[in-house]
């Protein structure tokens, strides 16, 4: 698949499935310590894999699961997790304007988590207008199918795998990097968006190893922004 | 799960949906709207520019291994040269991703023996 130039072998989904897999190597090892914790926190497997299927957000799960665990209030529980995934309000609406008004992509928007917008961001102004739909169906269903199933792995037999295989849990989730830096080196072609990128990739960096990794997207995106904005700024009073 | 947790879970399940469906419709009205009113339906700037700087930003947080040590680290850096360099040459997406998670298993597995 090129990230420059449109191309579409196959049908527009199953490239949404091709464009996909490598998402499945940072899916899968998270679901499966997702499934597992969740059972040792005292959630059934079947409850596990419902949580996993209908909130379908990572982080807030996990904060679910914690913080249901330990007691605490459910409203606070509920605020919580909502605000953790508060960041996908401008996932929407970046993609909008190459999303046509057909109904399905109602239901679609389940699947937006933070790696189906960096794709969907990067390949759907590739694809013609018509292809959009399928192509978005094929890695969204993807995504939230081996989320679900790696969830029902981790439930069921998570000890043992992690056991076993602690390599995997280590080493595959290593596409998630991999992934957004080929999704995000495209920007970088001219010397503005290039600081603006490095700046939110090192602010992230930062704050997520300082032990704030669910507030470092929305404030390392702004951090970067703001720059964006103090940089084109200067270029234009310093051109008047 | 008692009555009180699945209500709990069917609101964040709910409440999820929405914070990723809501943006979404009022940003579709809201270009049309702008393409009634002067023919023309950009985006807001400032939203175009959110886009790709979450994108560095998940970056940024995926970067970040789960041990921080200095083997990870380094595996973090070959992996990334790696993925950057097969991506120079094929300005494809699956390769880069490939080459890059295989250079960074083969740093994690060889170099601690």
């Amino acid at each position: 698949m090129s990230t420059a130039t449109q191309t579409l072998t196959g049908t527009p989904w199953k490239q949404g499935i091709k464009d996909a897999i490598p998402l499945l190597g940072g899916y899968i090892p998270v679901a499966i310590s997702f499934g597992l914790i969740s059972v040792q926190s005292g959630f059934s497997v079947l409850e596990t894999i419902l949580i996993s299927a209908f909130i379908y957000a990572g982080a807030s799960q996990f904060l679910f699961v914690a913080m249901a665990a330990s007691g605490a209030p459910l409203w606070l529980v509920v605020i919580m997790t909502l605000l953790i995934n508060a960041r996908h309000v401008v996932y929407g609406p970046n993609l909008s304007p190459y999303l046509n008004h057909d109904k399905k992509w109602l239901p679609l928007m389940h699947g937006l988590t933070d790696q189906i917008f960096a794709l969907a961001h990067a390949r759907l102004p590739q694809l013609p207008d018509q292809a959009r739909i399928g192509w978005y169906t094929g890695a969204a269903v993807l995504a939230w199918l081996s989320w679900v199933a790696g969830t029902a792995l981790g439930a069921i037999a998570g000890d043992e795998l992690t056991q076993r295989w602690p390599l995997i849990s280590d080493i595959l989730p290593f596409a998630l990097p991999a992934l957004f830096f080929v999704l995000i080196i495209p920007r970088c072609n001219n010397c503005l968006w290039s600081m603006t990128i490095f700046l939110s990739a090192v602010v992230a960096v930062i704050l997520k190893m300082l032990g704030y990794p669910n507030v470092a997207i929305p404030l390392a995106a702004m951090s970067g922004a703001v720059l964006f904005y103090a940089l084109k700024n200067q270029r234009i009073l310093g051109g008047e | 799960m008692d009555m009180s947790m699945w209500l709990a879970l069917v609101s964040i399940a709910i409440g999820t949906y929405l914070i990723r469906l809501l943006p979404y419709i009022w940003m579709k009205r809201s270009l049309a709207k702008r393409q009634t009113e002067d023919g023309i339906g950009s985006m807001p700037t400032w939203l175009t520019i959110l886009g790709p700087t979450m994108i560095a930003a998940m970056f940024g947080t995926s970067l970040v291994p789960t041990h921080s040590d200095a083997l990870s680290w380094l595996a973090t850096g070959v992996g990334i040269l790696v993925t950057f360099g097969v991506w120079t040459r094929t300005r494809s997406m699956g390769l880069p991703i490939l080459f890059g998670v295989v250079a960074f298993g083969m740093v994690t597995l060889i170099l601690p023996i």
